[in-house]
């Protein structure tokens, strides 16, 4: 027992020697032992020399309040020689920061002045970095949770290794610059600068908000990126969109790496409320409805074609060999698009596709006029030999090599492609309907009308195609049920408010109490609920279709045969009234289809 | 008893002025200090335990069984110790801590980077917190499993119930004073299971936080429930508990092993009623020559193995505090929740539990723990097995009770390792 009581009690001797020791010699005092040693010996003057000779290590800090809250840098601990010129030729921790006349430095009488005085500034306001730490590791920001490592000197161990080459270098402190420099064109900022024009031209707007700057919402808010995120993250995020979030539809744009660090410097330097403004500014900048003006592109022959390339539409369409894998193929759009729709879905996307995820973007009326002449010049039709070729260039995409409808853009796709396994729903419609959809295309949604650049025996064959492989069936053998053509009950505002209770109780789990098809169970469902206010869709359906599909159910999907759940016709008839009511006829719309 | 001690020190000659007196000085106000010199027979061992102030609060001597290592393992002592390493670290942290959302974390800072110590000092404090939440439990376990909660210390197993769930709430509250990222979101999970109780559950919550999320004053509200609240209420119970100890004849044993059977106490018969201090003593008046003696003097083998576990305890914690650095994540952002947000792992079993049924998880089924635990010495009158480890006796109790014990280990340990974003089962491996 005794035995056992003493080595314990070494232990603990032991530890106590270890902490003192580690308490008592730290490596700022052996930097600034340093420093006093070479100064001694640079010094010309005996009373400095004197000085120098009483001086004993301690902690010096730099308490700076103009910049923000009020914040401790102790960075001068170690960097005590910052200020010193004569240290310009030492290593680090001992060495003189640079002076520079690009930063405003000035020479006077030999001597250079800061223009950027370290008393006023401290060294965080400038590279980010702990001020309060005293060892390397955590002033540094090395350590993974420290939000603002130095900015362009330090990369953290949880870091992608193959981003770090591009994370260093001291441009990246010009995200530091641009918080007081707020003028787009500073000289000293020019990543910056680039990388606010990359964010119009790359259309990043369209998609993010920045206070002040844009007010895309399809994409996360930006107006506090720089806060928010380190430089890691920006890098990621723009390179490989989906690394951090899976369902992201945000594009890869292939940007060459300059361009990626111009756009990382400019999100780094976008923190809110910067030092150069107010809070009443920022506030402002928050509620002011910003009219992004985008420079017009050049006008000529090639104009709408360079400036499809220039305006990054590729990021998510296909043309040719260039493929975003986002948005639908652009090659036949001159066959299946009008100018006019063109036109409208150029101006607001979900003019035309009610669900569209494609940002209305802010481009002259000029520019749109000629992206859409040159889409307009598309008009050469596919030329494969037979149904399968036809399949695989103008329905894979979406529809799927293996015609699920789980194709390389569809998820991005609102409603989703049709899946053609589905062989229940596949055999329950006629023929016709089938060939409607092909030739006319669905309206509201991103199916075209392939009638314009398919012959009818194209279509044909493609359908029988489609039917044969993946369907497994010869032919569809939809049953007739007994459904009127035309709605039997008289649209009435009494019909209406009976079709809405009857829609409430019975219809809002999948499609929504808004009926916009976003119902609590509408996630888990595929193909998805329909969107019952995709007024392209609705007023094109007839009544009869709708009664077949509420009264007898859509086979291959959720929607259940509601004759079975105690429905009867004027029922089904109310609940059309309602749908209808929620629809207006846009019959000058639908004359431009 | 304590007389003769005493008689030594005034024995010296009252001559030779203010040489001697001066010569004597040390040993005078050593012996007014304490009035014992070490003990050398039985008699001062005795008078030693008895007459010092820190020392009374043991028995004069101790049935042999208390020292046996293998019975009690030291942990209610190391729990005691650890709280005093706590109570003393925990103050010199108040030197440097401010209850401020906005100083907080830079606080912290300050106590890694720059103050003397500081960070040896966060550390003590942090691993020995968490220790103690272990030690506690495992200290309910050994009681449970050695039938020690028994007739007449039932009352004293509820107050070392109590006295967990202090330890916990210490500890939960303590959790959200650095105010980085991991404090904030565990803490937000941890009032949210609260939330969960029924009809009270919000109120609860809001009185906890006082806001509806965590913030400006649920820093201040825990702080001081963390220093000064919980400890006090800790310390009261701590006093209690040792104190029934003593006045429930000391540490349980198992009944002595003789075949002869004690002799049965004599019956009292008085010509006249007396009353005196002894008629409150439970037992017969005098021990001696009655019981078996098989008891030691607490001066020094008690003593001696009170003195080990401490050092044990404190070496244990400076190594661990030497080795490992407290953690501190990143400034609290309430827009970025991490993926999982986890509660601290004493409650993680709990979290794994809510993730299943809100209700049952986070109040139902703990709450029916709690209520079982304390109530368990009055459900379990069966007086067989006090004093033995896993008694023969007490094979179901003792089986329940590992059951439960090893599913809620087993639930923490899902919680800690298994959990990743979302809540999915993941593999540490």
């Amino acid at each position: 027992m005794r035995l056992a009581l003493a080595i314990a009690s070494f232990v603990v001797l032991i530890v106590h020697g270890v902490v003192f020791y580690d308490q008592f010699f730290y490596r700022w005092e052996r930097h600034q032992t340093a420093y006093f040693e070479q100064a001694r010996s640079l010094s010309k003057n005996p009373r400095e020399r004197a000085e120098l000779e009483g001086r004993v290590p301690h902690i010096e800090q730099v308490i700076v309040s103009s910049f923000g809250d009020t914040h401790v840098d102790r960075c001068v601990t170690c960097h005590l020689a910052s200020d010193d010129p004569r240290f310009a030729g030492f290593a680090e921790p001992l060495k003189t920061h640079p002076y520079s006349a690009a930063l405003g430095d000035v020479q006077r009488n030999g001597h250079w002045e800061r223009r950027h005085k370290f008393s006023d500034f401290g060294c965080t306001v400038c590279h980010g970095g702990q001020g309060r730490g005293l060892d390397n590791f955590h002033s540094h920001g090395e350590d993974e949770f420290w939000p603002d490592p130095l900015l362009g000197y330090v990369t953290q161990p949880n870091w992608r290794k193959d981003f770090e080459p591009h994370l260093k270098g001291k441009e990246y402190m010009e995200a530091a610059c641009a918080q007081c420099h707020t003028d787009p064109d500073f000289a000293g900022t020019p990543h910056v600068t680039r990388g606010r024009k990359l964010f119009y031209a790359m259309n990043c707007y369209g998609c993010h908000k920045i206070d002040g700057m844009s007010e895309g919402t399809l994409g996360p808010d930006l107006t506090e990126a720089g806060k928010k995120f380190k430089i890691d993250y920006l890098w990621e995020s723009i390179v490989e969109p989906r690394a951090n979030l899976d369902t992201s539809f945000m594009p890869n744009f292939h940007l060459g790496d300059e361009d990626v660090k111009a756009l990382v410097i400019f999100l780094k330097s976008r923190r809110g409320v910067n030092f150069a403004e107010t809070s009443l500014d920022r506030y402002k900048a928050h509620i002011a409805n910003v009219a992004v003006v985008i420079p017009p592109g050049t006008a000529g022959d090639k104009a709408g074609e360079q400036l499809l390339a220039d305006r990054a539409c590729t990021a998510c369409h296909k043309l040719r060999d260039r493929d975003g894998g986002i948005a639908p193929d652009l090659s036949y759009e001159g066959l299946v698009r009008d100018d006019a729709w063109l036109m409208d879905h150029f101006k607001n996307p979900r003019s035309r596709i009610p669900d569209s995820i494609m940002p209305t973007f802010r481009f002259p009326e000029d520019d749109f006029q000629r992206l859409s002449a040159f889409l307009e010049t598309l008009k050469t039709p596919p030329a494969p030999a037979n149904p399968a070729a036809t399949y695989k260039e103008l329905c894979e995409r979406c529809h799927g090599e293996k015609g699920d409808g789980h194709g390389k853009v569809a998820w991005y796709i609102d409603p989703s492609p049709r899946d053609f396994t589905k062989e229940g729903f596949m055999a329950s419609k006629p023929r016709e309907r089938f060939v409607a959809s092909i030739k006319e295309g669905v309206p509201g949604t991103s199916m075209p009308p392939w009638g314009r650049a398919l012959k009818d025996d194209q279509v044909d064959g493609v359908l029988s195609y489609v039917l044969k492989t993946f369907a497994k069936i010869d032919a569809p053998s939809p049953k007739n049920h007994n459904v009127p053509d035309r709605n039997p009950v008289e649209t009435s505002a009494a019909s209406i408010a009976r079709g809405e209770r009857t829609f409430l109780d019975r219809c809002t789990g999948c499609h929504g109490r808004k009926a916009d098809g976003k119902g609590p169970n509408s996630l888990d469902i595929f193909p998805h609920p329909r969107n019952l206010r995709n007024s392209w869709f609705v007023n094109k359906v007839e009544d009869r279709r709708l009664f077949d599909s509420i009264l007898y159910g859509v086979q291959g999907t959720a929607m259940p045969s509601w004759i079975d759940y105690g429905l009867s016709k004027e029922d089904a008839g109310d609940i059309i009234n309602f749908v209808r009511s929620l629809n207006p006829q846009r019959s000058a719309l639908h004359a431009g289809n | 008893m304590s007389t003769a001690p005493e008689i030594k020190a005034q024995a010296s000659p009252h001559s030779g002025g203010a040489w001697n007196t001066l010569k004597e000085l040390p040993s005078n106000v050593w012996s007014s200090i304490f009035r014992n010199p070490l003990p050398s027979t039985d008699l001062e061992r005795a008078s030693t335990s008895f007459t010092n102030f820190f020392l009374h609060l043991h028995p004069v001597k101790v049935h042999r069984n208390t020292l046996r290592p293998i019975y009690t393992l030291g942990l209610g002592l190391i729990s005691l110790f650890l709280f005093l390493i706590l109570a003393v670290t925990g103050v010199l942290l108040m030197f440097y801590y401010v209850p401020s959302t906005t100083q907080a974390y830079d606080r912290m800072l300050d106590l890694r980077g720059t103050v003397a110590f500081g960070i040896f000092l966060r550390n003590m404090h942090r691993w020995s917190a968490h220790g103690m939440v272990a030690m506690v439990f495992l200290h309910m376990c050994r009681v449970f499993l050695t039938g020690a909660y028994k007739k007449p210390r039932e009352f004293n197993w509820v107050i070392g119930v109590l006295l967990l769930l202090v330890t916990l709430f210490l500890s939960f509250t303590g959790y959200l004073l650095p105010w980085d990222q991991l404090a904030f979101w565990a803490i937000t999970v941890g009032t949210s299971i609260a939330a969960y109780a029924p009809l009270i559950g919000k109120q609860m919550q809001f009185v906890l936080l006082g806001d509806t999320t965590v913030g400006q004053e649920a820093l201040l509200r825990f702080y001081v429930l963390h220093v000064a609240v919980l400890p006090s209420v800790l310390v009261l119970l701590a006093a209690i508990h040792f104190w029934r100890i003593r006045k429930d004849g000391g540490l349980s044993r198992p009944e002595p092993r003789e075949t002869v059977p004690a002799a049965p106490p004599k019956p009292l018969v008085y010509k006249k009623v007396v009353y005196g201090l002894q008629g409150f003593v439970r037992g017969p008046f005098t021990k001696v020559g009655n019981v078996p003696d098989d008891s030691v003097y607490s001066w020094p083998n008690l003593l001696m193995a009170e003195l080990f576990v401490l050092v044990l305890t404190i070496s244990v914690i400076l190594v661990v505090s030497l080795l490992f650095n407290a953690p501190l994540e990143q400034p609290v952002n309430v827009m970025h929740p991490p993926n999982p947000a986890k509660a601290p792992w004493y409650f993680l079993g709990l979290q794994e539990m809510v993730s299943y049924s809100a209700f049952w998880g986070g109040i139902g089924i703990p709450g029916l723990m709690v209520g079982l635990l304390l109530a368990v010495p009055y459900l379990d009158r069966n007086p067989k097995g006090v004093g033995r480890w896993f008694a023969k006796e007490r094979l179901l109790a003792n089986t329940l009770f590992l059951t439960l014990v090893t599913l809620n280990i087993i639930f923490i340990i899902i919680g800690t390792f298994f959990r990743g974003p979302n809540w999915t089962f993941v593999s540490p491996f």
